[in-house]
């Protein structure tokens, strides 16, 4: 059964018609082309098809499209132009924070989710931020030294 | 431009005049992280186009058997189906084999294991196919099975394959182990036993199939395209230049993806596509991928060894077993490699080892980081933990005395050369860590929270060796702007390896990484450069890449010479610029040297190839030097145990790797990092379980990998640099070497606090629990 949703991608509304048994990882990939968001279980457990659905960070395949009705989803891409996301990013790269690059998006979004809230986190708050994504290439530690740097002096 | 920048290129161009290296040793931004960082649609699934049906596998659900029946109506009718396809679907030889030709691409009729894929449902979208497949029946005839691999050994067992249950076996015949038992003044006698460990790349295995005029071009997350491109082809009965086969950027990989899945997935999407003329896209999910695709081989390995009264080691007897599962896959050449191992970094005066990879009807296993290397090690670094026990000799002090260095002979009498690291490794470890005040110290605990240091030490081949030729093509192209484009069939997969391979081009020719840019590996432009395994892109690849651009230099120096006005041997090239070195200040722009270059019709592109020398040993008697050098490294971890729960967690970890020459030592370190923690998984947490052949944990629910909240809070990492024989400027490899150890160092660690020999990976809570209760329960009279 088809509905008509309208779900407030990083900052446009896009009308859409979905499933009732359609995921909003699904949407954002297939419908919106957000080909940031990854999946990598389908089950909730690795956490990389994270995104912030009206600025909490939840597992886009544990979610319903329908269940973000006149709600506010952002992504990677909607934050391109962000400081604190490019501060973020370029903090990834100069660390080697990503390898195989397949968490990346989601570490992203969970780095930036927390600087800002805090500009200089401790690693056991990064690591409790990062806690839900899985990373199987870096053992996390470029990755959180990434994290500290690039809450320096974020927006809060 | 800031300060820092510029101090960077004054000390660059100080090198190019002096003739030093160039950007090797510094870290560097590896040339595919911007596409990462943004997210970019640069994946097998983000380049999906419209109009692609969607196949989905399904697979067996016993473990041995004959198919009877299928009954595929059900499927066939479903709502958006295209059809459904099977052995019978097949236009060549139904195989998807890496070595020996022991495995179908859709079983049939004999099922081997809960893992033979059957067949695939083509399907307009992914959740028609799925249900579709759910409402397929299949009905066997029941075979006798065999879980364990010693069983599969014995007389009389049924066999799993028409040529008996043994896939590959081994041996090694040094000195004369029974006099060296009758020198020894201990000998002790233990088995180890290793579990199932899954890859998990979070990016499982996946390929997309597009018909074209007359074939198929295939892209797909894999190790090995060229590889991928003659498995498809077979499957096909199509020529191989049919069938192009590109590697999309590739989300983790860790050895499954070079052995036959990604085989599986891209001959199933291209079967569908040539035989319905729409692009197909076969994925696995995470639990497909986890019961279809190989896993690391569960081992038994029983060690007999012989020591002297003062703890110098006489005599090594082992015993080792690999599961290979329903089939062999690149196993044939893990148990070389375990084999090879055998008595890891320390010199033995006689060993004798004899090793079977054996058939079983588990799902199957095959290559996975470390290739052999966790499990031998694991092995042999608990048997010399217990050695030292029973001697009453430190553990380090006991290693000290055993261990490898130059003129030493390891297990296949290679004698070891100047390039041999370890000694400086073991330093760094024990002097970071504390070693020798906190063993001591941690004699004398009271109370139930226990700590406890572990050490293991690190010898890993370097090079294929036993495993075939190791050769590499790489081609490098000057671009009319500048750009520099390297391209090889050697593959990155996120380790920053081809970057490590363009950065040696970028110090041979003095210009930027920035200025480079990668071909994406491609079978109808790129040379078959062998399969992208065995940690072998730098140390291989870059001598490839450092001869092609060696050749272009040669090339340009002469223009760039005379637009300086000098001789050839005066010019000097660094940071994107040419200039005389008795005169650096005045300079030419490579763009500019590139520009002149074009108008005189100078041939810009080049490819460069390497073989690494041969590697001779005796199969006979496993005597000779199978590998061309060594990579280096110790490991120690300190762990706090609760012995009232059993709850450990790892507080410590120090490593120190000999790779010869960092060429990125950012890289080096993520390689160091991320193997350990993957090491750690392996000797903590991970096992894939099966029960009666039926994987029960095929998901990342009940599989657990460390997250960010398992790593050891203090990880100190050393760079050891001895320069080796083979790779360029003395690179040795280092992506694998990192996850062998931790299973020995953890273990031995735990057993050093709590007195609990744990010689199962993993190292359990409830199995360190269940050890001190049985070491504290009364004896019997």
């Amino acid at each position: 059964m088809k509905r008509v949703i309208t779900l407030n991608v990083n900052g446009t509304d896009h009308p859409t018609s979905v499933d009732a048994s359609q995921r909003l990882i699904d949407v954002l990939r297939d419908d919106l082309g957000l080909k940031s968001v990854k999946e990598g279980c389908s089950t909730g457990d690795c956490g990389i098809c994270a995104v912030l659905v009206d600025g909490k960070l939840v597992n886009s395949c544990l979610m319903l499209a329908a269940q973000c009705d006149g709600r506010r989803v952002t992504t990677v891409e909607g934050l391109a132009d962000d400081p604190t996301m490019k501060r973020m990013q370029g903090s990834f790269i100069e660390n080697n924070a990503a390898q195989c690059g397949f968490c990346t998006p989601a570490m992203l979004m969970a780095s930036w989710d927390l600087a800002r809230h805090s500009t200089d986190p401790t690693n056991e708050e990064i690591q409790v931020a990062i806690s839900g994504i899985l990373c199987r290439c870096t053992g996390y530690y470029q990755i959180i030294d990434s994290v500290h740097e690039g809450c320096k002096g974020a927006r809060r | 431009m800031s300060e820092q920048v510029s101090q960077l290129l004054d000390s660059l161009r100080a090198k190019a005049e002096k003739g030093e290296l160039l950007y090797i040793g510094e870290n560097v931004v590896r040339v595919d992280s911007l596409e990462k960082v943004l997210g970019s649609p640069v994946y097998t699934a983000d380049l999906i186009p419209k109009g692609t049906v969607y196949a989905k596998l399904f697979h067996s659900s016993i473990p041995h058997g004959t198919i009877k029946r299928m009954e595929l109506g059900g499927a066939k009718s479903y709502p958006g189906v295209l059809g459904v396809l099977t052995s019978k679907d097949i236009l060549g030889l139904n195989e998807s084999s890496a070595i020996l030709p022991d495995r179908q691409l859709f079983a049939d009729p004999v099922v081997r294991s809960t893992g033979d894929i059957l067949g695939a449902v083509i399907a307009e979208t992914l959740p028609a196919a799925t249900d579709a497949a759910a409402r397929i029946k299949v009905e066997y005839d029941l075979l006798p099975a065999i879980f364990d691999p010693t069983e599969s050994l014995k007389p009389g067992a049924i066999k799993i394959h028409p040529k008996g249950n043994i896939a590959r076996q081994m041996k090694i015949r040094k000195g004369n182990v029974d006099e060296g038992f009758s020198k020894s003044d201990i000998v002790i006698e233990k088995t180890y036993r290793t579990q199932f460990q899954d890859a998990v790349p979070l990016e499982p295995e996946v390929g997309l199939a597009i018909p074209e005029d007359g074939g198929v071009k295939v892209i797909g997350s894999m190790q090995s395209p060229h590889h991928t491109q003659a498995a498809v082809a077979k499957v096909l009965k199509l020529p191989p230049e049919k069938v192009r086969v590109i590697q999309a950027v590739t989300g983790g990989a860790f050895g499954p993806k070079s052995d036959e899945t990604p085989y599986d997935v891209c001959s199933t999407a291209a079967l569908a596509a040539v035989k319905f003329r729409r692009p197909v896209y076969c994925g696995m999910d995470r639990e497909d991928s986890m019961v279809m695709h190989t896993k690391r081989h569960p081992f038994v390995i029983s060690h007999k060894t012989g020591v002297t009264s003062d703890g110098m080691l006489v005599a090594d007897e082992s015993r080792i077993i690999g599961d290979t599962g329903a089939y062999a896959s690149l196993g044939v050449f893990v148990i070389v490699r375990a084999t090879f191992h055998t008595v890891g970094a320390y010199e033995v005066p006689n060993v004798k080892a004899d090793s079977f990879l054996v058939y079983t009807n588990n799902t199957y296993t095959g290559s996975l980081r470390g290739f052999g290397g966790p499990q031998a090690i694991f092995a042999i670094e608990s048997q010399m933990e217990e050695l030292a026990r029973k001697l009453g000799i430190d553990p380090l002090e006991f290693r000290l005395r055993n261990m490898l260095v130059p003129g030493k002979k390891n297990a296949t009498s290679a004698v070891m050369d100047a390039s041999c690291g370890l000694p400086q490794c073991v330093e760094k470890v024990v002097t970071s860590s504390g070693y020798r005040e906190k063993s001591v110290r941690y004699r004398n605990q009271t109370g139930s929270m226990r700590r406890g240091l572990g050490i293991a030490l690190l010898m890993h081949g370097n090079s294929l060796g036993p495993e075939g030729n190791d050769y590499g093509a790489v081609h490098v192209e000057i671009l009319s702007d500048g750009t520099i484009s390297v391209g090889s069939g050697l593959t990155e997969y996120g380790t920053g390896a081809i970057s490590g391979i363009m950065q040696v081009a970028s110090s041979v020719l003095g210009v930027p990484l920035s200025r480079f840019k990668l071909e994406r590996p491609d079978t109808s432009k790129h040379r078959e450069s062998g399969p992208t395994v065995a940690s072998r892109v730098v140390v291989i690849g870059g001598n490839a890449s450092k001869q092609a651009a060696e050749k272009l230099r040669n090339r340009l120096i002469p223009v760039a010479a005379q637009l300086l006005k000098t001789d050839d041997k005066d010019v000097a090239m660094a940071d994107g610029l040419a200039f005389d070195r008795h005169n650096p200040s005045v300079t030419v722009r490579w763009d500019d040297i590139v520009d002149e270059a074009y108008r005189r019709g100078v041939n810009m592109k080049e490819e460069g190839f390497f073989m690494a020398p041969a590697a001779p040993w005796d199969q006979e008697v496993g005597q000779g030097t199978p590998y061309v050098q060594y990579t280096w490294g110790a490991l120690i971890v300190e762990v706090e145990v609760d012995t009232d729960t059993g709850y450990y967690k790892v507080v410590g970890a120090h490593a120190a790797y000999d790779v010869g020459k960092a060429v990125n030592p950012g890289g080096v370190l993520g390689q160091i990092y991320g193997g350990t923690v993957q090491g750690l998984g392996y000797a903590m947490m991970e096992e894939l379980v099966h029960k009666d052949g039926v994987v029960v944990n095929p998901n990342l629910g009940d599989y657990y990998i460390p997250t960010s909240m398992d790593i050891p809070q203090e990880f100190k990492t050393f760079i050891v640099e001895v320069p080796g024989p083979l790779g360029p400027f003395g690179a040795k490899i280092i992506a694998e070497p990192p996850i062998v150890l931790p299973g020995a160092a953890v273990r031995n660690a735990v057993l050093n606090a709590t007195g609990v020999s744990v010689d199962d990976l993993p190292v359990t809570s409830e199995k360190v629990l269940m050890g001190s209760r049985l070491k504290q329960a009364p004896m019997a009279p």
